[in-house]
């Protein structure tokens, strides 16, 4: 049992977690003042210590470093005790399962040192070791942080760091930031505002260097926890790791280890998505939306489809140009955003998460990358969405990506645009293009957002299955969904894009075909939250953020996820699901 | 309890698995040599119990060491040395004497008072040294004041060791023991035999009228700087109460081609001792009643002891002034920045979290 680490909050596999001591600790942080080393077991036989709450016991270990051969590795790999006070344990990548059986609250990887500056070696280590442990347990990297690297650390999911080798390159004279090291004897200014460099760089000595390489990290630190609590550490690392060629491979290469990012990553939030590199195309947000869009969505009006470029206000709605296209379409087509980094937004989705949730750098130019992103997910939405004809009202810019499109598909689209889509002859070509189509009436258009969002957020088909019947209530974006008696299933959540269910909705969701994302408890009704321990069992495909049914032998409930579904399953603490309604049973 | 010979010693699971790593590690060699080659020949200047003698050393090429052909110990790369297969034939060990011989006489004015002869592997093991040509080496050097031969302790017997002695020979058996603790000689260093097979072998050395010199290691793999000087600390004054043993030998660990501690290095997972950890722990046993030396090879390198590059070849003099005179004060004279990133090592340095500083 993990007793004494609890996570509070997510962004990716980074957490701001609290090492539950007398004195208790916000992490990712420091540990040097709160370990107990109990020794290791190479050079004698220890006895288990009788430990306390106030500090953080590493439990008598034999380290296993870089290099150690696999049979080594097993042979001397210890089997730690079940202590009553907050311990760790020392592993290795391959043997921190085997180790976790004793349940103790935090892990020490002993070959940190093999890792640092391999990004491949790092990010396979630290993904075996964090899925091999608990998810409510701390992963503690000793010897190598720095005021650079932390963050990337972080975000890859190590919670525990310490000043020693921040110490040590004090002692050597190299003066530590987040942007790097460098050489005191190479410094004309002190690049920083701690105590210690207050004072001429003449006078500022070692000893002072390591005082400030210190506050440095600690100063990193803190940065990190404020970036997770915000839902912005993913921002941060794409700007800071580019500092160290290692770091920004780490955290690319973590992007290809999609599955282990794609379950930890929320799928909302308030924060918005900075996308100032082609980096950002590969943020499990924007991979997810793209997935999700052209593999659950699918368009169900009978109109054709007008492509139009995205707007920098959102929702594009409201913006002046998508309010002159609206004009010239009058309803008479189906409108799509092509943009970077998202991709292609369907107007039923553009309240959704991240689509209204983003902030991109405009040039008026794309780059490779982005131009062959947005070509991909065109053509794979195209071919999953037949259209009679269509229309693409797109500068040039984006004109070249429709003519890709066209190509791989070999069909036809129409283009409407003289110089700039927002010039009025290009509005007028707009407007006498689709002057023979028919209108789609509001009440079409209000299910068909309802049953998009819903298909986008539960699976392909769920907008059938859930909302047989339907009917709407009140206005855009604050469409409410009702049964056929007038019982409410469902809500549209304007901020995010997504729906919250009422215990109707679960139910009528329970029903259909849509797989559903459940969360089994013990015997008590849930008023408010429901915390780890009392999780029975979650679907593995939960994420946090997500709408969950609760069920258990004396209640139903319906409400939004805090936890993945397999962090619920092995935590045992936190809350794991904010309940909105629940009934005894 | 002591157990007498690798192939009875019941090995344990860690013993195993090093042994298994270290054969695997082993056959990346490639290299075999002229079996009527030594394996090296030179010439040096010991603090031995009778006063600063110059020495002719001698590295025997024997076959190797069947330890190390079972796997052996994680820090050796001698085996590489050694000739493929079997055993070396008496005509061409006694080549490689002769060899030796012209060494000396060719870079020395004298004959050198003492020869050290080591082997890869055991001297006193007559599967490497069979008894007509320990005999014949005896004979040959008989003119000499003193030799020391080395050899596992198991191999150690009043019999052989008469074969010097009876011809005037002030002999002594140079051990290597790596460390007075047993379980980080089994488990760190993966040697076979313990200390009280040590104790055995200097009282019957002792009966003979031998000495005993033993070799220390300092830093074995899997222990941080600070648990290693407290190691070595630890058995220079276990040593210095083993009667009959007059000289401890530290030998700082080098990096050998071929060996777990090689593999462990490239992978960031061990860095040599620092050149302050060999002082301090000379300066911090000097009151301690046996002769204490040390001869860092490699030092300054990454591969061997070595500190920050700067003052390595400054600490390295000092350390040879302490072998010859013994005095402490020596290391008073020498200084560097570096020091205080040692002390912070040694001070911070876990053996989860080394190496901490390179
Ligand atoms: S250190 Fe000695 S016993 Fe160990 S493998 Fe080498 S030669 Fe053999
Ligand atoms: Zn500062
Ligand atoms: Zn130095």
């Amino acid at each position: 049992m993990t007793d004494y680490f609890e996570v509070h909050e997510r962004d990716g596999a980074g957490r701001v977690g609290e090492l539950r001591l007398s004195d208790s600790v916000r992490t990712p942080a420091l540990v040097d003042d709160v370990l107990a080393d109990a020794g290791s077991l190479w050079p004698g036989e220890r006895e288990v210590p009788d430990g306390d709450e106030s500090v953080l016991t590493v439990l008598p270990h034999r380290a296993l470093p870089g290099g150690t051969p696999e049979e080594v590795r097993e042979a001397f790999a210890v089997e730690y005790p079940d202590v009553e006070y907050p311990s760790a344990a020392v592993v290795a990548p391959d043997t921190a399962a085997d180790a976790s059986a004793a349940g103790t609250d935090a892990y020490i990887l002993s070959n940190a040192q093999e890792l640092t500056g391999h990004a491949g070696a790092f990010v396979t280590a630290v993904v075996r070791t964090r899925e091999a442990i608990p998810a409510d347990s701390a992963l503690y990297l000793p010897g190598v942080a720095t005021p650079a690297n932390v963050a990337t650390l972080a975000y890859a999911g190590v919670d525990l760091v310490d000043t020693d080798h921040a110490v040590v390159k004090g002692t050597q004279g190299r003066y530590l930031a987040v942007d790097g090291e460098y050489f005191l004897e190479d410094l004309t200014d002190l690049p920083c505002a701690c105590p210690a460099c207050q004072q001429p760089v003449g006078d500022f000595g070692r000893e002072d260097c390591e005082t400030h390489n210190v506050n440095a990290l600690r100063a990193a630190l803190a940065t990190v926890r404020e970036r997770i609590r915000s839902g912005r550490l993913r921002d941060y690392i794409e700007g800071q790791a580019r500092h160290e060629g290692w770091l920004t491979a780490v955290f690319r290469r973590l992007d290809q280890q999609y599955g282990y990012l794609e379950q930890r990553t929320p799928v909302l939030r308030r924060a918005e998505v900075t996308a100032t590199s082609d980096d950002t195309l590969r943020r499990v947000e924007i991979q997810r939306f793209a997935e999700r869009v052209t593999g659950r969505y699918h368009c169900r009006f009978d109109n054709p489809l007008v492509l139009v470029p995205c707007s920098a206000r959102k929702p594009y709605s409201e913006s002046q140009s998508h309010g002159q296209f609206h004009d010239a379409i009058q309803f008479r087509a189906h409108v799509v955003s092509m943009t970077s980094p998202i991709g292609v937004v369907p107007q039923e989705l553009e309240l959704t998460y991240p689509a209204q949730h983003y902030d991109a750098a405009v040039t008026g130019h794309w780059s490779a990358t982005e131009t062959a992103f947005v070509a991909d997910v065109l053509e794979a939405y195209l071919r999953r969405n037949d259209y009679p004809r269509v229309v693409a009202h797109v500068p040039a810019e984006y004109r070249e990506i429709c003519e890709r499109v066209e190509g791989r598909l070999d069909r036809d689209f129409e283009y409407t645009v003289v110089d700039h889509p927002t010039t009025g002859e290009s509005l007028s070509n707009l407007a006498s293009t689709l002057s023979t189509e028919l209108k789609y009436g509001k009440r079409e258009r209000q299910h068909n957002t309802l049953r998009a969002v819903a298909d986008y957020q539960f699976g392909d088909g769920a907008g059938d299955g859930i909302f047989e019947e339907l009917r709407v209530e009140s206005h855009y974006p604050k469409l409410r969904a009702h049964d056929a008696d007038g019982e409410q299933l469902a809500a549209l959540v304007p901020e995010y894009g997504v729906l919250s269910l009422t215990l109707a909705g679960a139910r009528r969701w329970l029903d259909s075909d849509a797989p559903t994302r459940r969360v089994e408890i013990d015997g008590f009704v849930p008023h408010g939250s429901v915390l780890a321990p009392g999780v029975v069992d979650a679907d593995d495909s939960i994420r946090v953020g997500d709408e969950v049914v609760v069920e258990g032998p004396h209640a139903f409930a319906v409400g939004r996820a805090e936890m993945s579904g397999p962090e619920m399953a092995e935590s045992t603490r936190g809350v794991a699901t904010r309940v909105r309604h629940v009934e005894e049973r | 309890m002591s157990e007498p010979s690798p192939e009875v010693y019941e090995q344990g699971r860690g013993m195993d698995a090093h042994n298994q790593a270290m054969r695997e590690i082993r056959a990346r060699k490639d290299r075999t040599y002229d079996p009527r080659e030594p394996t090296r020949v030179w010439l040096d200047e010991d603090n031995t119990p009778d006063g600063v003698y110059d020495s002719l050393t001698i590295i025997l090429n024997t076959g190797g060491c069947r330890w190390a052909r079972a796997g052996g110990c994680t820090m050796c790369g001698y085996v590489a040395e050694s000739v493929e297969g079997g055993t070396v034939a008496h005509e061409d060990l006694m080549t490689q004497v002769e060899t030796c011989l012209e060494h000396e006489r060719d870079n020395a004015e004298d004959p050198a008072g003492q020869v050290k002869i080591y082997t890869s592997g055991s001297f006193l093991d007559e599967r490497e040294i069979p008894a007509q040509t320990r005999r014949a080496i005896a004979e040959t050097f008989a003119d000499r004041d003193r030799i020391v031969v080395e050899s596992l302790p198991d191999f150690v017997d009043r019999g052989k060791i008469a074969d010097f002695t009876d011809r005037g020979l002030a002999t002594d058996i140079a051990v290597g023991l790596e460390t007075a603790t047993d379980r980080v000689r089994r488990d760190c260093v993966n040697k076979y035999f313990e200390f009280a097979e040590f104790e055995r072998a200097a009282a019957d050395a002792r009966e003979a009228g031998a000495g005993l010199k033993a070799y220390l290691l300092l830093k074995p793999p899997f222990l941080s700087e600070s648990e290693a000087m407290a190691d070595m600390t630890r058995s220079i004054r276990r040593c210095a109460g083993v009667a009959g043993c007059h000289t401890v030998s530290m030998n700082p660990c080098n990096v050998q081609r071929h060996t777990m501690v090689e593999d462990l290095f490239h992978a960031d997972g061990y860095r040599p001792p620092w050149l302050w950890s060999v002082a301090d722990v000379l300066e911090s046993t000097a009151d301690a009643d046996v002769i204490v030396v040390s001869d860092p090879v490699g030092h300054g390198s990454d591969r061997g002891p070595h500190n920050c590059g700067e003052c390595d070849d400054r600490v390295q003099r000092a350390i040879k002034d302490f072998d010859l005179r013994q005095e402490p004060a020596v290391f008073e004279q020498v200084s560097c920045d570096c020091e205080r990133t040692w002390e912070t090592v040694v001070e911070r340095e876990r053996s989860y979290s080394m190496p901490l500083a390179r």
